[in-house]
């Protein structure tokens, strides 16, 4: 280490320096290093085009990872293929390498590489365009997205070799107008979908409908293209790209790519006071390492859970470098910021002008920021899955890398920080989608239906056709003449329908503080808890007061402020249950899964200060009630279980179990934690019993709670483990709650419950 | 099939829509007691000859081929027939004009096909479908008019062999925004319906892109419907708008009934009659045949449109007539002559340009107006640039400076106008110095 500035001369160093440092190792819960790994390869195959062979060679690529190899046999092979693989190990290789060889034996022929964002898929052609200018052949890639400009969009139609888009472009532009191309359709040899893992959930489910409609327009104009997707790591690529395309797929996954030693460092805030199990803030701890990591002049990324989160953690890290006048070292990216200013972070990541970024899962997937030294974790990003793809930001192929994950006090952060070997032994995740349910489903028949019109005997998902078409024809959307169904409508029925819930109701965030200028925007889901009035919405670091939410208009005008606090909004629920689909009972306990509704409102916000994070203050919000019709599980105690306890007692002890389980359900699914709901009722309307719910928080349901239906006794078991294992004495926030919420036996209630569910006495 | 319904109706969370949608579903009593008429929904192959006499009161009539079946509506008009301002016959004399339009080919009436289409939705997505397909020709001194109608989706295909075989006999198609609506939807068609995409390739006359260009600003509108009656002197009446046109054919879908669809065949049928007028306007214009036909404009600024649209299809000879029109008339708007300075100044026409600048400075009213200011900022750019006389260059200068900065305390500033205020103020500082030196 340099005795006068302090800086250690490469990460290797600093990490042996952190290791002697007692102040940090003591909330050091766990040290993996992970071995660097030898590349595996395979020689460039045989029958590869000269000009290929020659433009990789220049590109200093000689022979393959074996992944890629294998998923190049496979795709020739005629397969649809699935290739797994890890952040930055050469996955565009795995379809380019089959594509551009198809493309050069034959100029007659196209693909279609779907993105699940523009920014990614901008990236891609400037990769793909270099690539065909390398070998000097006429190959034509472009993207076709909302900002290609209308002069060039003919041309790409009939000349695009490769066109690059997003499933929304795809469902409202290129499938509704598919005449035009006709060029595309007819000679279609490949589609690629890459970053399959981010389809899922409801977004995944309408993409799987998009393709569905994709095949079907193939299948018009003559063509069976064959899908080659990646995927990051997930526990079920396979199931889920079959889902996905509905077709059986080839799993490539024998990654072969190297990686440098990497150093995961599992690191838990200590315990400040012990009687109410509270930590200090990981959001005070992440600043800490990240700060120390900054200060070494390590590039280094920081991912938050929220956006108020990476805004706190990107007012906290800037006041390093508050004296440097116009330093712009460190950023802020997230969903809200505007693509012009997105582009100059990644930009500035690339060239390591930017030397610190705090993030959302925004920057999980496959934007090419280059790879940077070190990732700092505030909280467990939500799934095996997430956390391996955010460290894998982190991580050049020669270098050292290093990982912190510093826990929140929530159960689930600190069931892992816990308990490491199931972090690193266990499979990642499960990808859900639900393709048929049905308000989905019969969104796209009725584009599938504009496109082209269905024939007597199609099949079009799991719901009978007849029904569906006998439905949209009492609609007055389909006429059926001559044994087919004819839109017979004037609209446009793609544009009333977004692949992304919240996309097209998006809520503008406008700034009136100098004029009126739009700040971002926030998805609808979200809206009422964060910019209801008087909420404080931080933007790249700055506060900004809610003065007026126009919720029919879906504008908020806000105005800056400089102010100690934020705000938390609270939602208040009821639940009816509609329908029983599946019941099973084990021991003292009834499980059900069916259907319900949700009738949810938001009521009051709280003020909570910076730093010390107390709430100094609250106030009603005024908004509408939502209502959610949607499929739900849950399970109710038996009565005299009920009636072994006071009702304060089962209601502390329901809330207790609440806890543990909102937290730990996201580990048997994919999900945001927003998209699953655990709500506690003392006397549930349904079975006059204590009852947990969970829902899905989309209508109809996307398969999240039929799953926990399916591993209830898992889930059960793990509850039990986390809130025993937990040190505290009688509940905390990383278990059942705080005592202030659960009551001063809060803990031994929930467990003695949980314990009489099993049917075993204490 | 309820159940479907019904979880329809639960997903959506609108149990009130589900309450008040069950109660009429049983069919209303005098449906069931009367026989349809001749039910679209039957199957093709169910379908007979009889077509209901309602039809045949406004000349329709069945037509079938290898394919299927579907009906047409066909009217004669005599050469001499009058449509406003304007005969058919007309045609004969005005087509060739239009050669401007594709001046590397010979142009003559009967290679000219008309075409409108009333469709059931907007835009040019696969699921707009053409119900009704309006063609015009000349043929032996007459005028005809041909209206398809599909009576459901699935006698398209028969209807669109029809006009695939008629468009082989045109190579121009004559349309009022064909180019990027009727055509394209067109084309889909064929291609949906399994004809390939290489039917025909028309060389398009689309008069949507003249008529924008000559009556923009002079017109409300550019509508076919309002351009025809305020310049072709043709004044519809109990017109059906065309607007209303899918809804009625639902209608007809749902109930069989083909009496509405007369107004939506007139609406169609009026189209194509304007549409030749159109042609005729717009070809005696380009055959600089002003006089004989047309009336001439009366508005300056259609005057100075006219000539510029002329003058870019490389009609000289009339532009320069439209021109000095507009210099003769004396109630042309400021706009209006600095677009025919612009245009002058474009073609070196510096005299007359001159003269129209500081027209628009006597006659906008107070002299300082954004015109007049615009105005002032070119004559000081032909006084410093191409007379080299700095010192009236600095008076007009001045004049769009103060104009300028009297605006700019008036209102908020922008980037732009502050930018605007900027140059101004370099502009006059530069004269300032320019003129000095010259004095001395």
């Amino acid at each position: 280490m340099n005795r006068f500035t302090g800086k250690t001369s490469g990460l290797e160093e600093w990490l042996e320096h952190v290791r002697q440092n007692t102040e940090i190792m003591d909330n050091v819960t766990h040290w993996r290093t992970i071995a660097p790994r030898e590349a595996r390869t395979a020689p460039l195959p045989d029958g590869l085009h000269h000009a290929w062979k020659e433009a990789l060679r220049s590109r200093g690529i000689s022979e393959l990872y074996t992944h890629q190899a294998e998923a190049y046999r496979a795709a020739r092979a005629g397969n649809h293929v699935v290739a797994v693989t890890p952040t930055a190990s050469g996955k565009t290789l795995c379809y380019n390498l089959p594509v551009m060889q198809s493309l050069l034996e034959n100029e007659e022929g196209r693909a279609l590489y779907l993105f699940p964002t523009k920014a990614l898929a901008q990236d891609q052609v400037a990769e793909l365009q270099a690539l065909a200018d390398l070998m000097d052949v006429g190959i034509k890639t472009h993207t076709y997205d909302g900002d290609t400009p209308p002069t060039v969009r003919t041309a790409i139609r009939n000349a695009g070799h490769i066109v690059v888009t997003n499933p929304d472009m795809l469902h409202s532009a290129i499938l509704p107008h598919h005449t035009k191309w006709v060029k595309l359709f007819e000679n279609i040899k490949y589609i690629v979908i890459d970053e399959v893992h981010a389809y899922r959930g409801v977004f995944g489910s309408h993409v799987a409908n998009v393709i569905r409609r994709l095949k079907r327009i193939c299948r018009f104009y003559g063509s069976r293209p064959q899908f080659i997707c990646a995927s990051a790591t997930i526990d079920n690529p396979q199931e889920h790209a079959e889902r996905l395309i509905g077709e059986k797929v080839s799993l490539v996954d024998n990654n072969g790519a190297p990686m440098g030693e990497k150093h995961f460092v599992f690191y838990n805030p200590p315990v400040v006071n012990r009687q109410l199990g509270i930590r200090r803030s990981s959001v005070l701890e992440t600043r800490k390492l990240a700060g120390l990591l900054l200060k070494q002049g390590v590039q280094t990324i920081v991912f938050a859970r929220s956006r108020v989160r990476v805004e706190l953690l990107l007012t906290y890290l800037q006041e390093l470098i508050r004296d440097k006048v116009n330093d712009k070292s460190i950023r802020g990216y997230r969903g809200g910021y505007l693509p012009k200013l997105r582009r100059e972070i990644e930009r500035g990541l690339r060239s390591g002008e930017i030397r610190g970024v705090v993030s959302t899962n925004a920057l999980e997937l496959g934007i090419d920021i280059g790879q940077l030294q070190a990732c700092v974790l505030n909280g467990y990003p939500g799934t095996i899955a997430s956390t391996w793809q955010q460290s894998g930001r982190a991580g050049r192929r020669q270098e050292s890398s290093v990982t912190f994950m510093v826990a929140s006090s929530n159960p689930l952060d600190q069931y892992m920080i816990q308990n490491p070997d199931f972090f690193f032994n266990r499979p990642p995740e499960r990808a859900l989608i639900h393709p048929d349910n049905l308000l989905v489903l019969i969104d796209h028949v009725k584009c599938a239906a504009y496109e082209l019109p269905f024939e007597a005997g199609e099949q079009f998902g799991s719901e009978s056709l007849e029904d569906m078409m006998e439905f949209l024809v009492e609609e007055k959307v389909l006429h059926k003449a001559g044994g087919r169904w004819f839109w017979m409508e004037q609209s446009f029925p793609a544009h009333n329908i977004s692949l992304r819930t919240a996309a097209q109701e998006n809520f503008i965030i406008i700034d009136n503080t100098n004029g009126s200028r739009v700040l971002g925007e926030v998805d609808r889901f979200s809206a009422p808890t964060l910019i209801h009035e008087e909420a404080i919405y931080i933007h790249e670091g700055v506060q900004y007061q809610v003065e007026k939410l126009d919720y029919p208009e879906k504008k908020a005008y806000v105005r800056e402020v400089n102010v100690d606090y934020y705000t938390d909004a609270n939602l208040a629920v009821e639940l009816k249950v509609l329908h029983v689909d599946k019941e099973r009972e084990s021991g003292d306990l009834v499980r059900q899964y069916g259907e319900l509704t949700v009738n949810a409102k938001p009521t009051i916000f709280k003020k909570i200060k910076l730093r010390t994070h107390e709430n100094i203050g609250s106030g009603p919000i005024h908004l509408p009630e939502e209502e959610l019709h949607t499929s739900g599980y849950w399970f109710s105690f038996s009565e005299e279980a009920a009636a072994r306890k006071s009702k304060n007692e089962m209601q502390f002890a329901l809330l207790g179990i609440a806890n543990v389980l909102v937290h730990i359900a996201p580990l048997y699914l994919m999900c945001d934690p927003f998209d699953i709901r655990v709500v506690p009722q003392v006397k549930a309307v349904h079975t006059q019993k204590p009852t947990i719910y969970f829902y899905d928080r989309y209508p109809g349901g996307i398969g999240l709670s039929e799953r926990l239906f399916e591993v209830h006794d898992e889930l059960i078991r793990q509850a039990k483990s986390l809130i025993r294992s937990c040190t505290c004495l009688s509940g905390c926030p990383a278990c059942v709650g705080p005592i202030e919420e659960v009551g001063l036996l809060g803990k031994q209630q929930a467990l003695e419950l949980l314990n009489e569910a099993e049917g075993k006495t204490r | 099939m309820s159940g479907l319904r019904d979880r329809m109706n639960r997903l959506r969370g609108d149990r009130s829509e589900q309450e008040l949608k069950s109660a009429p579903v049983a069919p209303p009593l005098d449906e069931l007691d009367e026989p349809k008429h001749d039910a679209p929904s039957l199957s093709v192959e169910e379908e007979t000859e009889w077509l209901s006499p309602v039809w045949e009161s406004f000349g329709v009539i069945l037509y079938k081929n290898d394919i299927g079946s579907f009906l047409l509506r066909k009217i004669v008009y005599p050469a001499t027939f009058s449509h406003g301002l304007h005969a058919i016959e007309e045609l004969r004399d005005a087509v060739p004009g239009l050669s401007a339009f594709h001046p590397t080919r010979s142009m003559s009436a009967d290679k000219v096909l008309f075409l409108d289409l009333e469709t059931t939705g907007l835009g040019v997505g696969a699921g707009n479908v053409p119900f009704m397909v309006g063609i015009g020709y000349m043929s032996n001194e007459h005028f005809v008019v041909e209206q398809t109608l599909i009576r459901h989706p699935a006698e398209e295909r028969a209807m669109l062999a029809y006009l695939a075989e008629k468009l082989q006999h045109y190579t121009f198609l004559a349309t009022y925004n064909g180019k990027t609506f009727d055509w394209p939807l067109v084309q889909n068609r064929f291609i949906m319906n399994g004809f390939g995409r290489n039917i025909w390739e028309p060389q398009h006359l689309d008069f949507l892109h003249p008529a924008r260009s000559v009556w923009r600003n002079t017109l409300i509108s550019c509508k076919l419907s309002h351009v025809e009656e305020e310049r072709l002197g043709i004044h519809r009446k109990d017109d059906v708008p065309g607007s209303l046109a899918p809804q009625l054919y639902f209608q007809f879908l749902a109930d069989g009934d083909p009496a509405p669809l007369e107004g939506v065949f007139r609406h169609n049928e009026t189209d194509m009659l304007s549409l030749a007028c159109l042609a005729i306007r717009f070809g005696h214009l380009l055959n600089e045949n002003i006089h004989e036909y047309i009336p001439l404009p009366i508005e300056p600024e259609e005057m100075v449109r006219t000539g510029l649209w002329l003058e870019r299809m490389g009609k000289i000879t009339l532009t320069e007539q439209m021109f000095e029109m507009v210099m003769r008339a004396d109630q042309a708007n400021p706009s209006t002559l600095l677009m025919l300075a612009s245009r002058d100044k474009k073609a070196g026409n510096w005299g007359r340009a001159v003269l129209l600048w500081q027209k628009v400075i006597i006659h906008s009213s107070t002299q300082y107006g954004s015109a007049a200011q615009e105005a002032n900022v070119e004559l000081a750019m032909y006084y410093e640039h191409k007379v080299k006389d700095y010192e009236s260059a600095l008076g007009h200068a001045n004049h769009a400076f103060e104009y300028a900065l009297n605006q700019s305390m008036l209102l908020r500033r922008d980037t732009k106008k502050r930018a605007e205020l900027e140059s101004l103020r370099n502009r006059v500082a530069r004269l300032r110095r320019k003129a000095e030196k010259q004095l001395r």
